[in-house]
């Protein structure tokens, strides 16, 4: 129960963001964007993946990727919470706002469930991959992520494979979009595929873990 | 046996990859419910460390500390111990209430109705409820460490641990914070500060102690540690040496008495064909005895 409240109380905290901060209107402008790249021939699945991958990363770094809010971390360690509770509801509260947008994407390219819930699923294991970054990194991390999915994260990695030399980089990207939390695994989810959805989790429940790791730190270090 | 709110025994702990020294060494102190005590010293003594070693933010190599009797590594030391810290940083687009508000939720099982009693109380223990409705971001100094002041004493907590939170303010808001600290102490809470700022230290500790390279070389009542009396000679013109014993100032030279009387003093000072203009007897500042006890652990 206490922990609950915990979660619930880091939670919260997603509100003023949203109204006070470029939060809100950095969402808003991503979903008008993906809508008319909808209108340009952007299919409505890739629309919904998108909105809940990149509102995600959005989502984190405003959640805990600004140097004051992480410097805060310390602060909060020092009341009755637990490092577990506060990465939960920080991931809360990157995922839920994503999940929103992808909602609202998907009712303005016409409603479809598979692609909701895909792009849902989408923002809860980016969101996770996402938290771990801005704790690591700051939002110099959030920008590199958001440009990683945005550009590369739709591609599947046989699509890589094909490509020329150098190989290394091409084998490492190669690895990162069949290991990380890339969209076209995701695609998968508008089907009901269980493989797709496992990584998902997989990648959610690894960002909650690590990032109540990294906050535990926190409380060391500064 | 006496109920201490906060016990440090034989506590030590370094740094990887510091310099030898740095940390603590052999650290004990106990603090009684409603006592005051200043921790103080150059840079680097290891005043932060042993608040944070007592907030159990760093786990010491040897020893441990007690909060209550609880041991500070388990979790309900952090109903009982409140800390600020050096540099306090919250949320910053959150309001002065708002964040009051987030911390009060990790506390209060009371459901609203405690966790805004919560609020108003912190808000009004640190002076803050007409700065309630300001952001985080816009508050100047003073504010944020009546912040910090604000949330480590949230929940009604038995030990507050104030790192230099009484420092970097203008001499108004340092005495509204110390008063606000000193009524905190009047209620029973024990408070351990760390500060650079001397002059505060004066107006709010009972007790302090010197850290030098990690180890507690003085300690005791702040009046007792004062009460040494200094004999400040003005003079006509700056002495070509100050006679055996006295140093040199801006208006002349100054001695501790140290068990003479002032006459005898003064009559060094003629001795010694010094043109004196005035003199006065003064007591002991502070920042004199911790110069005093750093050179002479430094010898």
């Amino acid at each position: 129960m206490r922990f609950l409240r915990c979660v619930h109380a880091e939670w919260l905290l997603v509100r003023p963001r949203l109204a006070r901060t470029r939060f809100g209107a950095l969402l808003i402008l991503l979903g008008a964007t993906l809508v008319w790249l909808h209108s340009r021939g952007l299919d409505p699945l890739a629309v919904a993946l998108h909105a809940g991958a990149l509102g995600a990363v959005v989502g984190a770094a405003f959640a805990a990727g600004n140097d004051a809010d992480r410097t805060a971390l310390a602060t909060a360690l020092t009341h009755p919470t637990t490092p577990l509770a506060i990465a939960s509801g920080r991931w809360l509260a990157a995922v839920i706002p994503a999940a929103a947008l992808t909602i609202a994407c998907t009712i303005a390219t016409g409603w479809h469930t598979g692609a909701a819930a895909a792009g849902a699923v989408a923002a809860g294991a980016v969101g996770g991959c996402a938290l771990i970054a801005v704790l690591v990194a700051g939002n110099g991390a959030a920008v590199a992520l958001f440009l990683f999915m945005a550009v590369a994260g739709a591609m599947a990695p046989e699509r890589l494979v094909g490509l020329a030399d150098p190989g290394v980089a091409r084998l490492a990207a190669a690895s990162a979009l069949e290991l990380g939390p890339a969209l076209w695994h995701y695609r998968d989810v508008a089907t009901g595929d269980a493989g797709a959805i496992l990584h998902a989790v997989a990648w959610a429940g690894l960002g909650v873990i690590t990032a109540s790791g990294l906050v535990a730190r926190r409380r060391r270090l500064s | 046996m006496t109920d201490y709110a906060l016990t440090l025994h034989d506590v030590s702990c370094a740094f990887q990859r510091a310099p030898a020294g740095h940390g603590l060494a052999g650290v004990s102190l106990a603090l009684l419910p409603g006592e005051i005590a200043g921790v103080v010293g150059p840079a680097r003594a290891g005043k932060s460390t042993l608040l944070q070693v007592a907030s159990g933010s760093m786990t010491p190599v040897t020893g441990e500390a007690r909060v209550c009797g609880v041991p500070v590594s388990r979790p309900s030391v952090r109903r009982l111990l409140g800390y600020a810290r050096e540099s306090p940083s919250f949320p910053p687009a959150l309001t002065v209430r708002e964040v009051l508000d987030y911390y009060a939720r990790l506390h209060a099982a009371g459901g609203e109705h405690g966790r805004r009693g919560l609020v108003h109380e912190a808000l009004d223990l640190a002076g803050l409820t007409a700065a309630s409705a300001l952001r985080v971001a816009a508050l100047g100094r003073p504010d944020l460490q009546r912040l910090a002041l604000a949330q480590a004493a949230l929940g009604g907590r038995r030990v507050l641990l104030l790192d230099e939170t009484l420092s970097g303010l203008d001499a108004v808001a340092r005495r509204d914070l110390c008063g606000r600290i000193a009524r905190l102490a009047a209620t029973g809470v024990a408070v351990l500060i760390a500060a650079r700022d001397l002059a505060a230290l004066e107006r709010v500790a009972g007790r302090v102690l010197v850290l030098r390279a990690g180890r507690i070389v003085r300690a005791g009542l702040l009046a007792a540690l004062l009460a040494e009396r200094v004999l400040e000679v003005i003079l006509d013109a700056p002495p070509p040496e100050p006679p055996p014993g006295f140093r040199v100032t801006a208006t002349g030279v100054e001695t501790p008495l140290a068990g003479r009387t002032v006459e005898a003093a003064l009559a060094l000072c003629r001795a010694h064909r010094l043109a004196v203009r005035a003199s006065r007897v003064r007591v002991k500042s502070l920042g004199e005895v911790v110069l005093e006890t750093h050179d002479a652990a430094a010898r």
